[in-house]
């Protein structure tokens, strides 16, 4: 007689075969591992689009004729991508025989000093690009007068008692130096948010994990 | 997790979870994966558990939405899961059980729909339809004949007259 789909059920599962549970081992084997690839593919993908946007640079900016503005930029980004190649070398040499919570606390090592170094390169990044905006603006497009050096002329003409140093305003220098220090105090909350943007999430998700990890070894 | 509270409150409940777990997967690895994520969320959430609903009621509806969720990241990673129900020649490899019939069943099982299956084991575990509604989070009026439904079509999958 054809078995209803009510004692296929209750039979099947009164083998003693049918419920044994798996073994708790390893708990977070797969998910380290997904997560620490995860950030290896955002990584990569990273350190691609600084290379387009380095490259993009030069291509658009040079014969635009802001070349003041273009070279030092691309030299900027050649220096970033070059630390992040670095840290990228470390990321793969992680050690993947390590235990889940070793390879994560490895991991997490890992993202405290990229993280370090980048606030450390933001205090100088930031005001660097500031100034290499203010160069673009003031040698202007290669070739013709300089816009900077026609305003400085012009300035001065007209307040002749401006007090100068190398050539230039006072205050314009100070008002310089202070606007860069300034930016350059918060270079490092800039850089921390622009990390946070691309990598808050997965960075998050770490710490949830580490943190649940520490309390199952406890 | 302290293996006390494996051993006391999670254990006891373990045939549960292996039979949701098994329903929404279709190799060992898998099986154990969802197993263990099960389990972490139990002890993640166990003080969220409010005493409003027995502790089984519980352990059934957080094991579904575990699973649901793990199918739903594991849709978007594999396009080839984009149906409901998962593809034949998979659910033809899954062997989980010594049980011939039982393996039949679980096969004909997964290709229902990710809510039929739930509404289906919830049926065969003897659950009133006050208790799969509130586990489901649905209304317990047409439940009865969402069953009716399920029943047939199983019978017609395990009949060999669908696929």
């Amino acid at each position: 007689m054809e078995k209803s789909i009510e004692s296929i059920w209750e039979e099947g599962f009164l083998k003693n075969d049918a419920l044994v549970a798996p073994k708790l081992n390893n708990l977070y084997k797969q998910k380290s591992i997904d997560i620490v690839e995860k950030f290896k593919r955002m990584y990569k993908v990273n350190i691609i689009a600084l290379m387009a946007f380095a490259l993009l640079m030069l291509v658009i900016a040079i014969p635009s004729g802001m070349p003041y503005m273009a070279i030092p930029m691309f030299f900027l980004f050649c220096g970033i991508i070059t630390i992040a190649l670095k840290f990228k070398k470390k990321l793969e040499n992680l050690d993947k025989s390590q235990n889940s919570y070793e390879y994560l606390k490895s991991f997490d090592n890992w993202t405290k000093e990229m993280i370090q170094t980048n606030t450390k390169l933001s205090r100088f990044m930031y005001p660097y690009v500031c100034l290499v905006m203010i160069a673009g603006f003031w040698f202007g497009s290669s070739g013709g007068d300089i816009p900077g050096n026609i305003m400085l002329n012009e300035y001065l003409l007209n307040n002749p008692e401006t007090l100068t140093v190398i050539g230039f305003p006072v205050f314009w220098l100070v008002g310089l130096l202070f606007t860069l220090g300034v930016i350059s105090y918060f270079g490092a909350a800039i850089g921390n948010f622009d990390l946070n943007i691309v990598y808050g999430r997965i960075l998050k998700k770490l710490d949830g994990l580490l943190l649940d990890m520490e309390d199952l070894r406890s | 997790m302290s293996s006390d509270f494996y051993t006391v409150s999670i254990l006891p409940y373990a045939g549960i979870i292996i039979k949701i777990c098994r329903a929404y997967t279709n190799s060992q690895e898998d099986f154990e994966d969802y197993y263990q994520e099960v389990c972490l969320q139990i002890w993640r959430s166990r003080e969220k558990f409010k005493e409003q609903s027995e502790w089984s009621t519980w352990i059934y509806r957080l094991s579904l939405n575990v699973c649901l969720t793990l199918l739903k990241s594991k849709k978007r990673k594999h396009t080839y899961f984009s149906t409901e129900s998962l593809p034949n020649e998979l659910i033809d490899d899954c062997k989980a059980f010594s049980d011939e019939s039982l393996n039949e069943l679980y096969s004909a099982i997964k290709q229902l729909s990710e809510i039929d299956r739930a509404v289906i084991l919830l049926y065969l575990e003897e659950k009133s339809y006050v208790e799969m509604a509130e586990i489901i989070g649905t209304n317990s009026n047409n439940i009865g004949v969402r069953i009716k439904r399920i029943k047939q079509r199983l019978k017609k999958i395990l009949d060999g007259k669908i696929n």
